[in-house]
């Protein structure tokens, strides 16, 4: 499975979200995930990909979409193998 | 004289037309816009066909234009009705038929959550795409000339909030223009709202408090920053850039605040603007407490206590919280709160009794309801002519004059011949260090009547070993007060209607895990 079919998963499975699941869609602003869900959310992207989230990222920006997401968490793991740079 | 908000905000636009009123993250609006846009907001309306003291339904999201549309509905001579989004279908449509609206303002987005069950309810956008069948308030407004047509005096009808008991349907509480400036102005005195305030609204626009910051806004010339909590750290980052001065929260916000699942960027920040948090719908426990006292060491802590029938009825003086953490405080200005016993007399210190209120912020009555009016909306006959709210709450008053909140009047214990509070359970739980919120409540058990039981929820979601902590609230809990069963959940549900802990539903809950329908165990023991 690709990160994006890994997230888009949980989205459905989690929430029973049904309609189009575009990688730039708002999750937050279309209700698919409320102030309870996106801490579950925050909590599964960072078991699931083995990373750890700190203060700073964890943020409406960071998380609000999946494209966003799998940003995330590339910068993490490029910056855990010691190449590429933490996103600003 | 201003016996409405509407008025408030009339003369705040021309006192400081220039100073920003609202902000809701790249959109603000000063004083003078937000006249403008009410105003224009009532002229659509009136063009739509709104009469004066029909009731308007307000569902929406949190935006600049919710506000404007919560205000062109005052300006509109009509009445507001909030219906929060989300909200179970069967409610709105209780909601909407019970109110009688002519009118539902909502959101594009959401059409669809509305529509079905509005056959004789006008439907109109308030915010969103302007491509759609029904008229659109930002579409209309650029177009109409803003006029002032408000005629309403303090006795007419301004909003009818829906609050959901602990049984049945929710009911439309009647609230006049008076009711709103009283309250305002009562609240504005005690918490010493001004021009330089930044309030951060994380409330929703969906009952009194959170519609009382739009007030305390525009009767101070305040700055109102609107905010949807999701994650935290975007709040602590909007509280520090923003130099916000006032944060009103509830206790399931403060949970949210300071969820120990994630790292927090607390520290990093720096809150000293913070003039204030204030506080009602729930028990502060001490894991709330301390963690606003060591993130926000600046600010004052203000625990208030309210029912919608009577607005707001007691708050506690920020310097006797750590003397007093457990106490609503005492009366708020221009009211007065009774503990009167089943006849009427006033009860002794620590006696307790029902809180009854009266002063400014006595609303009309249950909507529509006079039944349930004249039971909870009565006179006294040391205050003849006058109409006071029985709230049912069971209070009690010490020898200083603090109030305490017992129960609602239909939770009290029963239990080994003993009257037991869920308050004083629940206050005793929340004390220990690992739990956040607690809920006691009754279990039949034919023996002794009935058993005490008590949910909790902890810092770490994890349960507790329950040997252990029956052991800690056996030596700070008299022997009848010791929950016979301790019941771990990792979330509480919250209402819908108001952000309150969902006392029903974690009963319910509660019920299912010992093994037994709500039912039969009012009616036999239960052995688990």
């Amino acid at each position: 499975m690709t990160d994006l079919e890994i997230l888009s998963n949980y989205i459905r499975n989690e929430t029973g979200y049904e309609g189009e699941l575009s990688p730039e869609l708002d999750l937050l602003e279309k209700q698919i995930l409320d102030s309870f869900s996106i801490v579950q959310w925050a909590m599964f992207i960072q078991e699931r990909f083995g990373i750890e989230l700190e203060a700073e990222e964890l943020v409406r920006d960071n998380l609000s979409s999946l494209s966003n997401v799998m940003a995330l968490v590339n910068s993490k793991r490029s910056a855990s193998v010691g190449h590429g740079q933490n996103r600003p | 004289m201003s016996s409405s908000v509407t008025r408030f905000l009339c003369e705040t636009a021309e006192r400081l037309p220039d100073k920003v009123a609202i902000v809701c993250r790249t959109r603000s609006a000063t004083f003078a816009q937000l006249h403008q846009e009410a105003l224009a907001t009532a002229e659509c309306l009136h063009e739509i066909g709104v009469e004066p003291g029909d009731r308007v339904g307000i569902c929406m999201e949190k935006t600049l234009d919710q506000v404007s549309v919560i205000l062109g509905v005052l300006f509109a001579n009509a009445v507001v009705v909030p219906i929060l989004p989300r909200l179970k279908q069967p409610n709105i449509q209780h909601i909407i038929e019970n109110s009688g609206m002519s009118s539902l303002v909502t959101d594009s987005d959401r059409m669809n959550e509305v529509t079905g069950f509005a056959d004789r309810t006008k439907l109109i956008i308030g915010h969103g795409e302007i491509d759609t069948d029904w008229p659109n308030l930002p579409y209309m407004r650029r177009f109409i000339r803003p006029r002032m047509f408000f005629d309403r005096i303090g006795n007419d009808n301004a909003a009818v909030i829906y609050s959901s008991g602990s049984t049945g349907r929710p009911k439309g509480i009647l609230i006049s223009h008076r009711n709103l400036a009283d309250g305002t102005n009562i609240v504005a005195e005690y918490l010493g709202t001004n021009e330089n305030d930044r309030i951060c609204c994380v409330l929703s626009f969906n009952f009194d408090y959170g519609l009382n910051q739009i007030w305390q806004t525009i009767r101070k010339g305040a700055t109102l920053y609107l905010h949807n909590l999701a994650l935290p750290n975007d709040l602590f980052s909007l509280l520090a850039a923003q130099k916000i001065t006032a944060l009103p929260v509830m206790p399931v916000i403060i949970t949210k605040m300071f969820d120990k699942r994630l790292k927090l960027a607390t520290a990093s920040y720096d809150f000293s603007s913070l003039r204030y948090v204030c506080t009602t719908g729930g028990r502060v426990s001490d894991v709330m407490l301390r963690d606003l006292k060591t993130t926000f060491p600046s600010a004052k802590i203000y625990s208030m206590f309210g029912l919608t029938e009577a607005f707001r009825s007691t708050y506690l003086d920020p310097a006797k919280i750590d003397s007093h953490p457990t106490s609503i405080g005492k009366a708020i200005p221009d009211c007065q709160v009774l503990v009167l016993d089943e006849n009427g007399e006033e009860c002794p210190p620590n006696v307790v009794g029902e809180l009854v209120h009266r002063g400014a912020t006595v609303t009309k009555g249950y909507w529509r309801d006079p039944e349930t009016t004249a039971k909870v909306f009565r006179s006294h006959p040391r205050f003849p002519g006058e109409m006071l709210v029985f709230s049912g709450d069971k209070v009690r008053r010490d020898e200083e004059g603090y109030l305490y909140f017992v129960a609602r009047g239909d939770e009290m214990i029963k239990t080994k011949g003993f009257r037991v509070s869920p308050t004083e359970v629940e206050a005793e739980v929340v004390r220990h260090p690992e739990i956040v919120d607690a809920v006691a409540f009754a279990v039949t058990n034919i023996e002794v009547g009935e058993d005490v039981a008590c949910a909790y929820t902890t810092v770490t979601r994890q349960p507790l070993a329950e040997h252990t902590l029956k052991q800690y609230l056996k030596t700070h809990l008299p022997n009848h007060m010791v929950p016979a069963y301790l019941i771990h959940f990792e979330s509480f549900p919250i209402t819908g209607n108001a952000g309150k802990l969902d006392r029903k539903a974690i009963k319910q809950a509660a019920f299912e895990r010992l093994g037994a329908e709500p039912q039969s165990v009012e009616s036999s023991s239960v052995q688990v």
